[in-house]
């Protein structure tokens, strides 16, 4: 293999996640000469895929690395033996049957992203399947119901929760038995509203920092009922009394102004292969076409680590604009431009500050926890039909409202318990073999309590869906995962003030359960940076040479 | 708005099938998708860098194969780049060059990787490229149906070594052959027997080719679209027997389109809560 040492790029791009991969897309027809490497031997940094093994293998991975600020931390995997013999879906398949996504993320039909994946002309090399019906989960008897007692045979609707399937349009509302009169009205009035909120600031704005409850109960006299269906839309983690009613507002219009963007009764989707994963590898592929060469299994180093000679930026070999970086194997480069995550940065860092390192994050971090269950069911009661003419969903969302579980015995009183939110996969997204689906779960707890509530909301939606034979958990992960909060991603600009206008950082990825359009932000901001002038528009292609003209979608 | 996905297409069922070429620099796997794609062919052609993307589509009898094919660099320099191109994919052409010795065991590399790491059901044809380049008669594509799809039905003689019978030419193919190279002598490094046997032991399928004259190029593509396994082009469920709304093929009864399609009338009627 040949060697990188003494090579000269004008960009470094340092992992292959999402933002990377984006950017590497936007710079693929600029001529620019790009290096992207990624320390890990597969591509898509925190926001990957894998397979069972791959998962194992990550899992060993993380628990050995010891580096600071670790995105993931706490991986578990839990396969339950498997005693019986029945079809194949009852069983766990082989390990690249599965592509398990760190980045589940559901991408609205408004979102930016989709158009820029359309001009730039990568949308042709991923398929998306729609995100159908939302359900919140209701806990019939109330939440100190005891949820892990067993249910007897026939006693079984009486002593389980049950899923209530959001109104996704008029129709649906006036069709809903459970709603009465008043309680239509009161969801019609609210509906009418919000599509067009902004206009109407003297309904709101006075209580835009209230909580979203009171605002809905005291303007709208919305029934309590009515109102975790609503507030499930807004995918905030935290508790109700702390969502403000500016913050749901937006949320919710920005669902439902997706619906029926792509087709009718849906409003978002999500890629095919392995979420957000599958677009960064679409996105490095345009990169490669455009001449970037990559490398993977190969980070940055702080070439102390390695007692390779430490480059002083005093040194007069070097021409201002050049940015000395060490990769693993001790190869040294020059480029103009380094990008990249904070942590996949920090070697970099350390060599210029040795001290660095012992410097305290500024920013705060938060924790979710979160899990990956694959389950013996293809669980089809979450995926009706939508309507005449839209695609068959292959995604499903499940919110279990705060209130709707309970920590045993050992929790404190009066606790509020956050929402748990569950996307589920079927096997048409390739993430898992037909028959089977994948649950991603995720909750605003930073302790073990998380992964208890995680355990019981995956439980209580496969006795909800009372499927036969009864479905049951073949493979489970879990982990935490920590972002670290900063007030504006490139305010970290406190290294060598001569170079560090090159050093481009990304922000981690929210834990988000809906893709974040600011990560474009990012990637349009460093991409107009590095080009300058000669910048057209953001990621607009014509085909490449040799393309088939055939390429129509709608063929 | 009933049925209006894929039904203008016509009767045959369309699906896509995802295809990557592998193999050591200058065997020819750009001049294969160059002859496949536009029947033509370039004596120098410069090396491919990074990959390229093109597509083009195979009319079965009963359906048609729409290929995605990326073709990569031989000189990929960090061996790095491969992967991303043969994840999810389902078909994969290894390609050697019939003069280079060593180009043969490349290919086997290539051929060990993906069966390490590629999608467990991908089919995979080995090729032989530059079979002008050896004297005939030995120069004749023979090839096998081995494992993985089975049924290979009309594109695969199924030929003994040296079997002449199956050399169908594509295109102009034969305007080409027996030329300058050809002439002096057999340049040829990699005895079919040998490639064939390997072929058969691993379940790949096997072509000797030439994409100078065309000789057994579309025959490569067309037992590649013939060993795709029905149940991996229709769309996942299937098998279940689940009627879809739309009725048109299985692959777009999920598939969302974001170009075209859009609802005009936007998400203020009917659908928006
Ligand atoms: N005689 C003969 N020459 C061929 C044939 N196929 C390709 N060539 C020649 O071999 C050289 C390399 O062909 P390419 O198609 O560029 O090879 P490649 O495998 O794409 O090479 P990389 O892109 O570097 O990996 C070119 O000069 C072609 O003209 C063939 O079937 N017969
Ligand atoms: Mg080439």
């Amino acid at each position: 293999m040949e060697t990188l040492n003494d090579t000269d790029w004008d960009v470094l791009i340092v992992g292959t996640g999402l933002k990377q991969s984006l950017l590497a897309l936007a710079l693929s027809r600029s001529g620019k000469r790009v290096l992207h490497i990624d320390k890990n031997h597969y591509y898509g940094g925190a926001e990957a895929a894998f397979s069972l093994q791959e998962a194992e293998d990550w899992l060993k991975k993380v628990a050995e690395d010891i580096i600071l600020n670790q995105t993931y931390t706490n991986i578990s995997i839990l396969q339950p033996s498997q005693e019986h013999s029945g079809t194949d879906a009852s069983k766990l398949s082989f390990s690249r049957a599965y592509n398990l996504s760190l980045s589940p993320q559901i991408i609205y039909a408004r979102s930016s992203l989709l158009p820029i994946l359309v001009s730039s002309k990568v949308h042709r090399q991923l398929d998306f399947l729609a995100v159908g019906s939302w359900w919140v989960y209701s806990a019939k008897d109330g939440p100190n119901d005891t949820p892990g007692s067993e249910p007897s045979a026939d006693r079984a609707n009486s002593s389980q929760g049950k899923l209530v399937k959001v109104p996704s349009g008029r129709e649906d509302i006036f069709a809903d038995p459970s709603l009465d009169f008043k309680a239509k009205r009161a969801l019609v009035k609210f509906l009418r509203f919000i599509v067009e909120f902004e206009d109407q600031p003297e309904v709101w704005e006075e209580h835009r920092e209230k909580p979203f409850p009171v605002f809905l109960s005291e303007q709208f006299n919305f029934p309590a009922a009515l109102q975790d269906p609503v507030i499930s839309l807004t995918l905030s983690p935290s508790v109700p009394s702390r969502i403000t009613t500016e913050f749901a507002l937006r949320r919710i219009a920005r669902h439902l102004r997706s619906i029926g963007m792509f087709g009718p009764g849906f409003g978002s989707v999500v890629p095919k292969w392995g979420g957000l994963s599958e677009i960064s590898q679409v996105a490095c592929r345009a990169g490669a076409v455009g001449g970037a060469v990559y490398v993977l299994g190969k980070g940055l180093v702080n070439p102390e680590s390695i007692n390779a000679p430490k480059y002083r930026p005093t040194g007069d070999t070097q021409k201002p604009s050049e940015l000395k970086a060490y990769l693993q194997d001790g190869e040294a480069i020059t480029t103009r431009w380094i990008v990249g995550l904070r942590n996949d940065l920090e070697p970099f860092y350390a060599q210029q500050h040795s001290n660095l390192e012992k410097h305290p994050d500024p920013g705060n971090s938060s924790t979710v926890c979160k899990s990956i269950t694959i389950v013996s069911s293809a669980l089809e009661p979450l995926f009706p039909a939508l309507a005449e003419g839209a695609p068959q969903p292959a995604g499903a969302v499940v919110v279990f409202p705060s209130g709707s579980l309970a920590l045993g015995e050992g929790s404190d009183q009066g606790e509020e318990i956050p929402p748990v939110y569950l996307l589920i996969h079927s096997g048409d997204t390739g993430e898992c073999p037909t028959g089977q689906s994948v649950l991603y779960a995720s909750v605003a707890l930073g302790n073990e309590r998380g992964f208890v509530l995680l355990e019981q909301a995956v439980k209580l939606l496969l006795r909800a869906i009372n499927t036969e034979p009864t479905s049951t958990i073949l493979w489970s992960l879990r982990y935490k995962q920590h972002t670290r909060i900063r007030p504006h991603w490139q305010s970290v600009s406190r290294e060598n003030p001569s170079t560090s206008r090159q050093i481009l950082e990304f922000s981690p990825s929210p834990p988000d359960l809906a893709f974040d359009d600011s990560t474009l932000d990012e990637v349009k901001e460093s991409w107009q940076k590095i080009l300058g002038d000669e910048a057209g528009e953001f990621m607009v292609f014509d085909d490449r040479e040799g393309m088939g003209t055939d390429l129509d979608d709608n063929e | 708005m009933v049925a209006d996905s894929g039904a203008a297409s016509g009767p045959k069922p369309s699906s896509s099938v995802k295809l990557v070429l592998l193999g050591e620099a200058a065997v020819g796997k750009s001049s294969l998708v160059m002859r496949f794609v536009n029947n033509d062919f370039q004596e120098n052609k410069e090396p491919t860098i990074g990959a390229a993307f093109l597509t083009q589509k195979c009319n079965l009898p009963t359906r048609t194969i729409k290929f995605e094919i990326w073709d990569t660099a031989g000189q990929e320099r960090f061996a790095s780049l491969a992967p991303m191109y043969y994840r999810n994919a389902q078909a994969a052409l290894v390609v050697y060059d019939i003069t280079k010795a060593a180009s043969l065991t490349k290919a086997q590399h290539w051929v060990a990787e993906l069966q390490r790491q590629a999608s467990p059901g991908i089919v995979i044809a080995l090729v032989g490229n530059k079979s002008d380049l050896a004297a005939s008669p030995n120069n004749s594509g023979s090839s096998s149906s081995g494992g993985s799809g089975g049924a290979l039905s009309d594109a695969s003689t199924a030929g003994d070594d040296g079997d002449a019978a199956s050399s169908t030419a594509v295109g102009d193919g034969d305007d080409g052959d027996e030329d300058e190279e050809g002439e002096g002598g057999d340049a040829r490094k990699v005895a079919t027997k040998v490639a064939k046997a390997y072929a058969d032991e691993e379940g790949l399928l096997f072509f000797e080719t030439s994409a100078k004259t065309g000789l057994n190029v579309a025959e490569v593509f067309t037992a590649i679209a013939n060993a795709i396994p029905e149940t991996s082009l229709k769309g996942p469920r299937g098998v279940g027997g689940q009627t879809h709304l739309g009725g048109g093929r299985q692959e777009d009864a999920a598939r969302v389109n974001l170009t075209g399609g859009r609802d005009a009338a936007g998400p203020k009627e009917g659908c928006a809560c």
